[in-house]
């Protein structure tokens, strides 16, 4: 059996093809501290520029052995293109993402998207990163991702306006909500034209514990469905938070596979959606791979018993933590690459 | 004209339907027919927003009606405060509240804060996006009992665990609560502090049952 590059492995996973074990990535953040400082540069400043933002994340899946490499690292940068200043954090001792301190916007009426959004702020650094990594790591798959209409309104507006609105302006929320993914298709689009391997939905906002079921099928199901048929394959939907309730309406959105975090039991997920549909998740970011009290024996247990619960790829359930403990996080790497080797549920091996 | 107990299920009805207008006309009425300020807050919103969390844990409620809930709740609570006497005798409880640097969403924090204003605390409240230093420097300088800070990203969580230490090394005696989407219970004990709502929802959750807690208290009084 020969072995396959990351990216191959992947990619045929993505397509469910029989693959050579079962790789570790992400659709979220996987950048961590050994690969930002392996490259040189510090938090704060990886953000803004493609060579650091490409290297980083070239190095974070050299040294902890990643299938991938994904970017960008935060959520801000759309918001960001719309006008609105981000904050950089770049005098914290602390390991700070970019947020949006302040709006420009505060009513429902004021949302506007800008034509050709992605030649706006930070959004053209991505296709440069992907030019670099793609001539310096075309071993590793590279991953993408859009922020869903929920979670992005969130970013542009105050959330409580969004969620307050879905019973009080029902058609203003649906206005933003459309143009918003309209935004979304396109970025998406670019991205994948700008050469990204994969790209993934993430709609952390909209989970079980925050929206209704009702809500989540009138609002936002419709929208991640348009969003998803506006891409080419492979596509993934990641929603954070409870998603039991959300299966079997997130597997009706046209993804090629879905992915949840630690708050959704992988067992009774797999249970929901059978043995076909491309399943992955959920490793606990804080506890597994960042807390100096879990031993490296639990991190491997948490791994195995996540294969065990019939997912098909292990990836974190949230950005990676970049503050890692690296022998757990690379626990975490070679435990899914050797406990992985038997077929999953909807992927056999070669 | 409306009697107390109508009065009294106006209340808690506006606000479990989100009906500002409604809430708002019956604390009017309330303070006009003579009634004592404090039992309108504590038999009427109080009591309506306990049901609002029951509501919550029964799925029947998600985040936006508790939201608008809380809106409503605050409409009768601005008209009711100011008629409630002050306590004799010793200051009232205090507590700082506020998101940790790097988080930008308040919207657990802001329920959290509900409970504290429904029972009549000081509150002091420092926003969002706070520099750990001032959650330090404001229990200090206002002696609160309580520091409650909220997290909703895994990434700034972090920053609450030196906060902790920073207060406790200080002032040993405070009470902190966590709250925010990625705080579970083993991070909130890792950590070192006090209590903890895991979520926004269940920030409210707690919280009510706090606000629960506290009506039972005051009718042993």
């Amino acid at each position: 059996m020969a072995e396959l590059t990351p990216k191959e492995r992947v990619l045929r996973l993505l397509r469910k093809e029989p693959i050579d074990t079962m790789p570790f990535f992400s659709g979220m953040g996987m950048v961590v501290m050994p690969g930002i400082e392996k490259s040189g540069y510090n938090f704060p400043t990886v953000h803004t520029d493609a060579e650091r933002m490409a290297w980083s994340a070239i190095w974070s899946a050299r040294l902890m052995n990643f299938d991938c490499v994904v970017i960008p690292y935060d959520m801000t940068m759309e918001s960001e293109a719309m006008g609105n200043t981000i904050s950089l954090y770049a005098d914290s001792e602390d390991i700070l993402y970019p947020t949006i301190p302040n709006k420009i916007w505060s009513t429902l009426d004021e949302v506007e998207i800008p034509d050709k959004i992605w030649e706006k702020g930070r959004l053209p650094i991505l296709a440069d990163a992907i030019k670099i990594i793609k001539e310096n790591a075309p071993e590793l798959a590279i991953g993408c991702w859009q922020l869903g209409p929920f979670t992005q309104a969130g970013q542009v507006l105050e959330l409580d306006l969004m969620l307050k609105g879905i019973f009080k302006q029902k058609e203003k929320v649906e206005n933003i909500l459309d143009k918003i993914s309209d935004m979304i298709i396109d970025i998406g689009k670019w991205l994948q034209a700008s050469g990204c391997d994969y790209i993934t939905l993430r709609e952390p906002g909209v989970a079980a514990d925050l929206l209704s079921p009702k809500t989540f099928k009138n609002f936002i199901q419709p929208r991640l469905t348009r969003i998803l048929a506006g891409w080419e394959s492979p596509k993934l939907l990641h929603i954070c938070g409870k998603t039991e309730p959300l299966l079997a309406m997130m597997s009706e959105c046209g993804a090629d596979g879905l992915t949840v975090d630690i708050k959704c039991d992988v067992k009774k997920g797999r249970e929901i959606l059978g043995p076909d549909v491309l399943f992955m998740g959920n490793i606990d970011t804080y506890t597994m791979t960042c807390d100096e009290k879990t031993p490296k024996d639990k991190a491997i247990e948490h791994i195995k018993g996540m294969i065990d619960g019939g997912i098909d790829a292990v990836m974190p359930g949230c950005d990676l933590w970049p503050a890692i403990i690296e022998e757990n996080m690379k626990a975490c790497v070679d435990t899914t690459h050797e406990y992985g080797k038997n077929p999953s549920p909807a992927v056999g091996r070669l | 004209m409306a009697s107390k107990e109508e009065l009294i299920e106006k209340l808690k009805e506006g606000v479990v339907e989100y009906e500002e207008d409604t809430v708002n006309e019956a604390s009017q009425q309330w303070l006009d027919d003579g009634h004592e300020a404090l039992e309108g807050i504590m038999e009427g919103l109080a009591a309506g927003m306990e049901i609002v969390g029951d509501l919550y844990d029964k799925q029947e409620y998600f985040v936006p009606e508790v939201l608008m809930c809380a809106d409503a709740l605050y409409g009768g609570l601005d008209i009711l405060r100011p008629h409630v006497p002050e306590k004799e005798g010793g200051p009232k409880a205090q507590v700082v509240i506020g998101s940790i640097q790097g988080d930008v969403h308040d919207i657990g924090k802001n329920l959290v804060k509900m409970m504290f204003d429904v029972a009549g605390w000081d509150v002091h409240d420092l926003g969002r996006d706070v520099p750990l230093e001032n959650f330090v420097s404001e229990q200090l300088k206002t002696d609160s009992e309580v520091v409650a800070m909220s997290a909703m990203m895994t990434t700034t969580m972090l920053g609450m665990k030196k906060v902790i230490k920073m207060i406790k090394d200080k002032n040993p005696d405070v009470a902190i609560m966590l709250g925010g989407a990625p705080v579970t219970k083993d991070v909130a004990n890792l950590f070192g502090a006090d209590g903890y709502a895991e979520s926004a929802g269940n920030a409210v959750s707690e919280g009510i049952k706090m606000i629960g807690r506290l009506r039972e208290y005051q009718k042993k009084d």
